[in-house]
């Protein structure tokens, strides 16, 4: 078994000091950093304000000679804040189901796969209901990319915790959806 | 449980050495419990990333833009309405107010173009649908500044809507129509 086919991106394994260039950093991490506040609930709006203000304090991070490790989890730790800063929105929000947009299945499936689909889309959205806030949280960290130890420093809480809470969210949703 | 699980971890995170991530891999493969966990791990996981690109789709499309074009209608018509008062008006007041015309002496006002207010950098100036379009006599052409309009952000800079409005006989705006 490769590590390779490991389906959650690590896309920023590189980051060092050397790489640090705000713009390649806005490239990469806009979208993980805007899809991660829109699935904890937030308005497309809110994120967009989120990342935006995340993004200039990382410029001001960086122009006042800040650590240029871990900008990732860094990032994510300022958005994530950004969002709890929101409590109305995201109290909220936060319990409302996921609600995906279903069309983007292949146009060349079949309409039997085209119900299977969105069953499995239905099922998984009710699923990730079941879910506590911090396992929901750690598993879209999780699917923006951060490792476990990233996790826990956006989180502030140990990285074993986050294994474990990963873990139990992972078999919650397997179960829920039959995996 | 299998004791193994803190290096699954690691491994999973590409975080271990060469020789170290050799032996979990020879593991995972003979532990039926680990390799029962990561395939779980990567199905589950790679259907949660599946489901959020789905929710940001279904999130960032949600904002057609004819819903804030509509929703500031009012404030277009309440500015058109403006120009068309009586005496003379030389451009396009900085606030709207109420009109205090008469319907009367809105008729017999021969209302002037408006020099163009633009206040957003790079926007191009609002154009005719084409050359010909002859201006009726009470046909007037006037910019409205983007951001009296839209929320910041949601028009892309160089994007221009042109009205049509349809006015009453009153003076009244019978009709509105934004098309980019």
């Amino acid at each position: 078994m490769s590590g390779d086919s490991l389906p959650l991106p690590l896309p920023l394994a590189r980051f060092a000091a050397d790489s640090c260039e705000a713009t390649t950093l806005y490239r990469e991490l806009r979208k993980p950093l805007l899809r991660y506040l829109v699935c904890l609930g937030l308005s497309a709006d809110e994120a967009q304000d989120i990342v935006q203000d995340a993004f200039v304090s990382l410029h001001r991070h960086l122009a006042s000679g800040g650590s240029q490790e871990n900008i990732r989890s860094w990032l994510f730790r300022v958005a994530h804040n950004g969002a709890r800063n929101r409590q109305n929105s995201y109290d909220r929000r936060f319990g409302k189901p996921l609600d995906p947009h279903l069309d983007s299945i292949a146009d060349d499936a079949t309409p039997e796969q085209v119900v299977l689909e969105k069953e499995k889309f239905r099922r998984l959205g009710k699923a990730i209901l079941v879910l506590t806030e911090s396992e929901r949280e750690c598993l879209l960290l999780r699917a923006g990319g951060l490792r476990y130890r990233e996790i826990a420093e956006v989180l502030g809480i140990p990285t074993s915790t986050v294994s474990d809470t990963v873990d139990r969210a992972i078999k919650k949703l397997a179960e829920k959806c039959n995996v | 449980m299998c004791d193994f699980s803190g290096r699954l971890v690691a491994w999973m995170d590409r975080e271990l050495p060469d020789h170290e991530a050799a032996d979990a891999e020879r593991h995972v493969r003979d532990c039926s419990e680990c390799r029962r966990r990561v395939d779980t791990y990567k199905q589950v996981s790679r259907a949660f990333v599946a489901h959020c690109d789905a929710v940001m789709e279904a999130t960032t499309r949600r904002r057609p833009r004819w819903v804030p074009v509509l929703a500031s209608a009012a404030a277009a018509a309440a500015m058109l309405f403006l120009v068309f008062q009586p005496a003379s008006v030389k451009q396009i007041p900085v606030r709207p107010r109420v009109a205090d015309a008469s319907p009367a002496s809105i008729l017999e006002t021969a209302p002037r173009p408006v020099k163009t207010v633009h206040r957003r950098r790079g926007i191009a100036p609002a154009k005719t649908p084409n050359a010909n379009w002859a201006l009726p006599e009470t046909a007037i052409q006037i910019a409205i500044p983007v951001e009296a309009m839209f929320p910041p952000g949601a028009v892309p800079e160089g994007i221009t809507f042109i009205a049509d409005v349809s006015m009453a006989a009153d003076g009244s705006v019978q009709g509105l129509r934004l098309q980019p």
